[in-house]
């Protein structure tokens, strides 16, 4: 199996203007990956995704995609991609079956019996023009044509945008199969269960720019780490908050919560200081990690 | 040429364009069915020479230049290019702002090659359009007691459709290379309308005559093909105009970036 990324980013920017858009993306992610791409709105992972699709051209920077270039060798990376796009519109007039007809035919054609599985497996209605489905049926018709040639690598931008828990699932597993198959999935999510779920890596933009790129379980370890220490009486937290390396304390009654970064050693002598009840850890929840990215006054 | 694009585009535009001609075929027969009764006294009318002109400067009193004062200088082109416009930029630039075209273009066809194709189906509406007209005029000459030949009455489609197609291409080239439908719109009905007013009024003012050389309507109906047929020269130009047209929606949407 080649060891080659299916994606290679170096230097990717799209410039708006204004501080929007992309700026200098340097990314790889491996064949068989289900590689995570989160930020908060207007972050630049729609965007990311378009100049990988060349749907835009990059102000600086390129991209390659199963080894070619994503701008001179695009329509040979789309015939083996599939996307699906953050805001998708389709014929409204046309149903659904007549929708998945021309996108198949734009491939060349593709094996029915492939398309028919997803639509069982999804239970997607074909019959009803696509203006009277609903968001999660018009998102099952999205799925399908993505994954209907079974491409090399998926561009999915908030795939289960609108999708009941049930369908959900039934997304996350085909996920695990194309990965085992040792296809690539490149997904963008706002939810947080969802990327804990099925993501290998993740990678979290703000304002354009590349915050971290790591696995789920580094994250965790590398987070701020939190004590909850319940002490025999009431102690003020600011003996903790002058201490190297914490981020933050607060007191409520009798149990102090200090956050910090580094070894524990400075806040444990602390609080030997006084009588200390218990020692519990705090751990951050998948949210915290987040939001500690994505804020803007954050250096990280 | 991208064929399923052909295919999809004459699906979601051909209704629209077949609706447009049933109703021009109903005014072909109208306006046959009224010339006998009416066409010799508003042949007598004294029309200001401005009014004339925009109306093709023609003789009411005979069946061609009743045909041509009544369809040929407004009707006919405005709907055909009412329709060859909306057409292009719904298939171009409405898309476009649908966010449908981004998915299409996900897809591995390329974007000159989508270009053509649209291109073609707006020209295959045209000539559908074209051909409805070409059955109403047969008839309605004929309720009006006949007076222009079958070949005349194609040489006037064949120009009609032309027309069509050079002033659709415009809305394609605009659409394609802005991705903006009311502007494609907009911009190629404004094109249509000044043409047929230079058309009309650049002609009266020796100075400005030449103007007329700009105005696709002056290729369309400047030779009067429903009085002396086809004319080599202008089908020339009007095709040129729209291959040239077509060519520049191709070339510039290859090359932006597609509206999120």
């Amino acid at each position: 199996m080649s060891t080659q990324p299916v994606i290679a980013t170096s230097g990717l920017s799209k410039d708006y203007g204004s501080g929007r858009g992309l700026f200098g993306l340097d990314l790889e992610v491996g064949r068989g990956e289900v590689f995570g791409f989160l930020g908060p709105n207007g972050a630049g992972k729609s965007t990311t995704m378009r100049l990988l699709l060349d749907l835009i051209k990059p102000s600086a920077g390129s991209a390659q995609l199963l080894g070619l270039d994503s701008v001179n060798d695009s329509l040979a990376i789309r015939r083996r991609v599939g996307f699906l796009p953050g805001d998708l519109a389709l014929y409204p007039k046309l149903t659904g079956r007549a929708v998945l007809d021309y996108l198949a035919e734009l491939r060349g054609g593709v094996d029915r019996r492939l398309r028919d599985s997803l639509v069982e497996r999804f239970d997607a209605d074909l019959d009803r023009p696509v203006r009277q489905l609903s968001t999660g049926n018009r998102q099952k018709l999205g799925l399908i044509q993505a994954f209907m040639h079974e491409p090399e690598l998926l561009i999915l931008d908030e795939p289960i945008a609108g999708l009941d828990p049930l369908v959900q699932q039934s997304f996350h597993a085909l996920l695990g199969e194309v990965s085992a198959e040792g296809r690539t999935v490149f997904l963008s999510s706002h939810t947080l269960s969802e990327v804990e779920r099925v993501t290998d890596r993740l990678a979290i933009l703000r304002q354009g720019r590349l915050v971290v790129v790591d696995s789920l379980e580094n994250l965790r370890k590398v987070a701020v780490q939190r004590l909850e220490i319940e002490f025999g009486e009431p102690v003020d937290a600011n003996e903790f908050r002058a201490l190297p390396g914490v981020t933050e304390a607060h007191a409520e009654g009798s149990t102090v919560i200090v956050g910090f970064e580094g070894p524990a050693d400075a806040v444990v002598k602390a609080a030997a200081a006084h009588e200390v009840r218990a020692i519990r850890p705090y751990e951050d929840d998948l949210e915290d990690i987040f939001l500690r990215y994505y804020r803007t006054d954050d250096p990280a | 040429m991208s064929v399923p694009t052909l295919k999809m585009t004459l699906r979601l535009r051909l209704l629209f364009a077949a609706s447009a001609g049933f109703g021009l075929i109903a005014v072909l027969l109208g306006v046959g069915a009224l010339f006998p009764a009416v066409g010799h006294a508003i042949g007598k009318l004294s029309i200001p020479k401005g009014v004339d002109q925009l109306l093709g400067g023609a003789d009411y009193g005979t069946i061609t230049g009743w045909y041509r004062s009544e369809v040929g200088s407004i009707y006919g082109p405005l709907l055909i290019a009412a329709v060859a416009i909306i057409s292009a930029s719904a298939s171009t630039a409405g898309e476009e702002e649908d966010r449908i075209l981004g998915l299409v273009l996900a897809h591995p066809v390329e974007r000159s090659r989508l270009i053509v194709a649209k291109a073609v189906a707006i020209a295959a509406i045209v000539v559908v359009l074209a051909i409805g007209c070409w059955v109403g005029l047969i008839a309605g000459v004929a309720l009006a007691g006949g007076g222009i030949t079958v070949g005349h009455l194609a040489a006037y489609c064949l120009q009609l459709a032309l027309f069509g197609f050079a002033t659709g291409s415009v809305a394609l080239a605009i659409g394609a290379g802005t991705g903006r439908r009311s502007l494609a719109n907009g911009a190629s009905a404004a094109v249509a309308i000044i043409g047929w007013l230079i058309n009309g009024f650049a002609p009266l003012v020796s100075a400005i005559s030449w103007l007329k050389y700009l105005s696709l309507f002056y290729y369309y109906d400047g030779n009067d093909p429903l009085a002396h047929g086809v004319d080599i020269a202008n089908v020339i130009v009007l095709g040129a105009a729209a291959l040239l047209l077509t060519a520049v929606a191709a070339i510039s949407i290859k090359h932006r970036d597609l509206h999120a």
